[in-house]
């Protein structure tokens, strides 16, 4: 089954190759064809003129033609340098080295606690369909939906930062007058945890938990919902009938065999969410003052930065291409018929 | 080696320091004000009292690494002595070499420096002569009125030569990618560690001479941290959790200005000036009767209510005629809202019933220009003038105003060394990015020419007047306003003063 498994991934993970091209192709193009001429943005001090510009448009090698830039670009990825980016001054690489950790401990941290909400959210309303439980949940997941992050963001700094004081100040990954731990895996979670620093675990802890909390509720409604759904359908069908005749026990029926069933749909609205949640989550990395990818990539997109958003569109395909990988292998584990495949 | 709460200074900003060599091409703002605070210059402008807050003065300059200088009678040789007791940050002495090579640097290599040291005639790298060890003397073809000032801009870092030396490479003789990440200073803060938009820390140079008779900065650690939400680093202030910002949004200040915890000092940019400007030689702003038809028809008290509510000062409503009442510059102008001369100076020009155009503003500054553009755009078709605006982002707008293809739009403009002179040459002469509305005048040409190099207070005086008479005249842009610098720092945090590049000099800063 391992080796099933192996060959699967494997092929997948080849398939998906042509695509990143394109991605990587059309990312180019569509930066160049965008109005704003990066030269001109950067070359802005109070005394450049003309010929400041000039010479900054060859450094950054746009002078060349459109086709030539590409494939020197293409040639360079190949080699791993995805060049330097003029807002922050710093090679690409060594820029989202530092802050993907960063958007990834806030996202996985946002997803498991909209799980941990949604699930059994999700399980409870299924349950007992019609009933104000199941209101109160569906009432809860519209909220969360339709209060954009950055205001659910300010207001739940406003009142737990600036009003009741209990919330540490809402800006980056630790307070700044503590030291960050070494970098070891880039979470702060772990490299606390592996430091033995507990003081410092629970201070990122602390400043991790706003943020986190306004995306998971912005992500509650589809999981809630699909888990929801998705057990109304298993809770109906035959075998929980025989299941109940058989007279096993109502947790161990929910338990083990409606929610095992039911979890496919879930894990792939999972995927997506975690996906959409690692690019989109930039107004939530603003409001925080979060170093993460995605706020990094827009900033670059406003003063038409090419390198960084070329790189990130790159990144987050890629971690799409995994992300859907990674559900495949969680189908299989889930339903072994899958894998058969 | 902590530092108390009290002896470090917290300023937050939405924006990032992108780089520590401040000539650096693409260098932010806030890269300029970490160079004033990391870095030495031979000369620094001195401040002035000005009501209630501090404002940089052009017209006092002091030693920072120089002890003093003195100028021959021609105004043609600066001749340069050197402090004797300063250190770069690694402890190694100041010598006439590193200023030199410094100075060599910057005319010399691809930086920003160069085009800035050419508006002081300095070119050139053997301008610079070594006398003897404690002496440079600077030589000018010209006696350029600005050739001082220059030593005293952002650009005009002092550099430990031997250090940078040593991190040079043959297709980078001038360490320049090296100084990216990397100092060679001797100034007042040392950079402890930088991460590129989120923070950087700053600690106190023990050593530092430059002061003001040597004394030290009060704060001993800074902290700059980017907070990009501007929300946020209001709630910070407010909180007492941070003790500056300069970049508040102006309807948060009012609520900021009642509060326990913080204050603001509001001072006006004198060296800036907001307009509205009209592209000189296309059609129908081509006609200086449209463009002063236009400036006519402007709604300058609402708009200066609505964009900046009312923090500023007015370049508009003076009450003068032809000549103006002094040489200085931005100074109010005699506009004022008349839409019976627009008509009038419209039906003038051939344009009875109006024509159509766009005003184009930058996504970035939209708080305040948007409110602009629709103040314009209604008055403007009382008078027959369709508007349809246009909001840019940052990067497209630039690109449209360098190629010249934005006709009629605002914008906001500070010049470093604010003179007279100075303001015309940079913004209306030459073909160049800065002449915001392609302005041609054999006239100001050659007024900016004579003035620069003129030495007689009186001509000079006499030139910039003439200046001022043209550009009323012939209204190529619209001064509105020189809006206030807003800084809002923590009740303790005393001494701010408003700079010419427009960032907090953590030198001026103490706590009482």
């Amino acid at each position: 089954m391992l080796a099933g498994i192996a060959r699967r991934v494997g092929r997948r993970l080849l398939a998906s190759l042509p695509a990143l091209l394109g991605v990587v192709v059309v990312t180019f193009m569509l930066m160049r064809v965008l109005p704003g001429d990066p030269a001109v943005f950067f070359a802005s001090g109070p005394s450049a003129g003309k010929e400041e510009i000039e010479d900054l448009r060859r450094t950054m090698g746009l002078d060349k033609p459109i086709p030539v830039q590409l494939f020197r670009y293409l040639g360079e990825i190949a080699q791993g340098e995805f060049g330097r980016s003029m807002t922050t001054g710093q090679p690409v690489v060594l820029d989202i080295k530092r802050r993907l950790p960063a958007s990834l401990e806030l996202t996985c941290t946002a997803l498991l606690i909209a799980l941990s909400l949604a699930l059994p959210l999700g399980i409870a309303a299924a349950l007992r369909p019609g009933t104000v439980i199941d209101h109160t949940v569906r009432l809860l997941c519209t909220l969360g939906v339709c209060v954009p992050t950055f205001v659910s963001g300010l207001l739940l700094i406003y009142m737990f930062y600036y009003l009741l004081g209990w919330a540490p100040d809402p800006t980056a990954r630790i307070d700044i007058f503590a030291s960050p731990p070494p970098e070891i895996t880039g979470f702060y979670l772990i490299d606390f945890i592996l430091m033995g620093d507990w003081d410092g675990w629970w201070a990122a802890f602390r400043q991790l938990l706003l943020p986190a909390f306004t995306m998971a509720l912005f992500v509650l409604a589809p999981l809630a919902r699909m888990t929801r759904a998705s057990m109304l359908a298993v809770l109906g069908s035959d075998f929980i009938r025989t299941a109940h005749a058989m007279g096993l026990s109502r947790p161990r029926i929910v338990v083990a065999y409606a929610l095992r069933n039911a979890l496919l749909p879930v894990i792939t609205i999972t995927g997506i969410v975690f996906s959409t949640m690692l690019g989109a989550n930039v107004l939530v990395e603003k409001v925080f003052s979060w170093p993460g990818v995605a706020s990094y990539a827009l900033d670059a997109l406003l003063s038409s930065d090419y390198a960084p958003v070329q790189a990130f569109v790159l990144l987050m395909a890629s971690i799409f291409v995994l992300v859907n990988v990674t559900i495949d292998v969680l189908y299989g584990i889930a339903d072994p018929r899958v894998s058969v495949a | 080696m902590a530092q108390s709460r009290a002896e470090t200074l917290r300023y937050v900003t939405g924006n990032t320091i992108n780089t520590l060599d401040t000539t650096m091409p693409g260098a932010t703002r806030e890269s300029f004000g970490l160079s004033m605070n990391v870095y030495d210059r031979l000369f620094t402008f001195g401040r002035k009292k000005v009501g209630d807050n501090w404002t940089f003065d052009p017209e006092v300059i002091r030693g920072e690494l120089a002890k003093s200088y003195s100028i021959s009678s021609d105004s043609k040789v600066i001749t340069i002595t050197l402090r004797t007791d300063a250190t770069w940050h690694d402890g190694t002495p100041v010598t006439a070499e590193d200023v030199k090579w410094s100075l060599d640097r910057h005319v010399t290599a691809k930086s920003l420096a160069a085009p800035q040291f050419t508006t002081g005639s300095l070119t050139k790298a053997d301008q610079f002569k070594i006398v003897d060890p404690q002496t440079i003397t600077v030589t000018l073809e010209k006696p350029d009125r600005l050739a001082l000032a220059n030593l005293c801009v952002c650009y005009a870092i002092m550099i430990n030569s031997k250090l940078a030396k040593k991190n040079a490479t043959a297709d980078d003789p001038w360490a320049m990618e090296w100084m990216k990440s990397n100092t060679a200073a001797s100034g007042a803060y040392i950079v402890e560690s930088h991460k590129a938009g989120e923070s950087t820390i700053l600690r106190r140079n023990e050593k530092w001479i430059g002061g003001v008779n040597s004394a030290l900065p009060n704060f001993k650690r800074i902290i700059i941290q980017t907070v990009p939400e501007a929300a946020t680093r209001a709630n910070l202030i407010e909180r007492g959790d941070a003790d500056l910002a300069i970049d508040l949004a102006a309807s948060d200040l009012p609520t900021l200005e009642k509060s326990a915890k913080a204050k603001v000092a509001s001072i006006p940019q004198t060296n800036g000036f907001t307009h509205i400007s009209m592209n000189t030689q296309v059609a129908p702003f081509d006609n200086p009767k449209v463009r002063q038809a236009v400036a006519a028809a402007l709604p300058y008290e609402d708009m200066f209510k609505a964009s900046i509510f009312g923090r500023g000062r007015k370049l508009y409503d003076a009450t003068w005629s032809a000549t103006p009442p002094d040489a200085s510059f931005p100074q109010p102008i005699p506009n004022k809202t008349d839409p019976v001369l627009a008509k009038k100076l419209l039906a003038e020009a051939g344009f009875p019933n109006g024509f159509s155009t766009t005003f184009a503003f930058a996504a970035g500054l939209a708080a305040t220009a948007e409110p602009v553009s629709a103040l314009v755009k209604e008055a403007l078709s009382k008078v027959g003038i369709q508007v349809e605006i246009q909001k840019k982002p940052d990067a497209e707008f630039n690109t449209m105003q360098a190629e010249k293809k934005a006709v009629f739009f605002t914008d906001g403009a500070t010049a470093w060394l604010p003179f007279t002179y100075y303001f015309f040459y940079l913004y209306f002469t030459r073909d160049q990015r800065w002449n915001f509305a392609s302005f041609k005048s054999s006239k100001m040409d050659e007024l900016t020419l004579d003035a620069r190099y003129q030495t007689d207070k009186g001509k000079y005086d006499d030139a910039c007047k003439k200046m001022i008479e043209i550009f009323t005249a012939e209204t190529p842009l619209i001064m509105l306003w020189q809006p206030n610098h807003d800084a809002v720092m923590a009740k303790s945090v005393d001494g701010y003063t408003y700079q010419f590049y427009r960032q907090a000099d953590f030198r001026d800063l103490r706590r009482v």
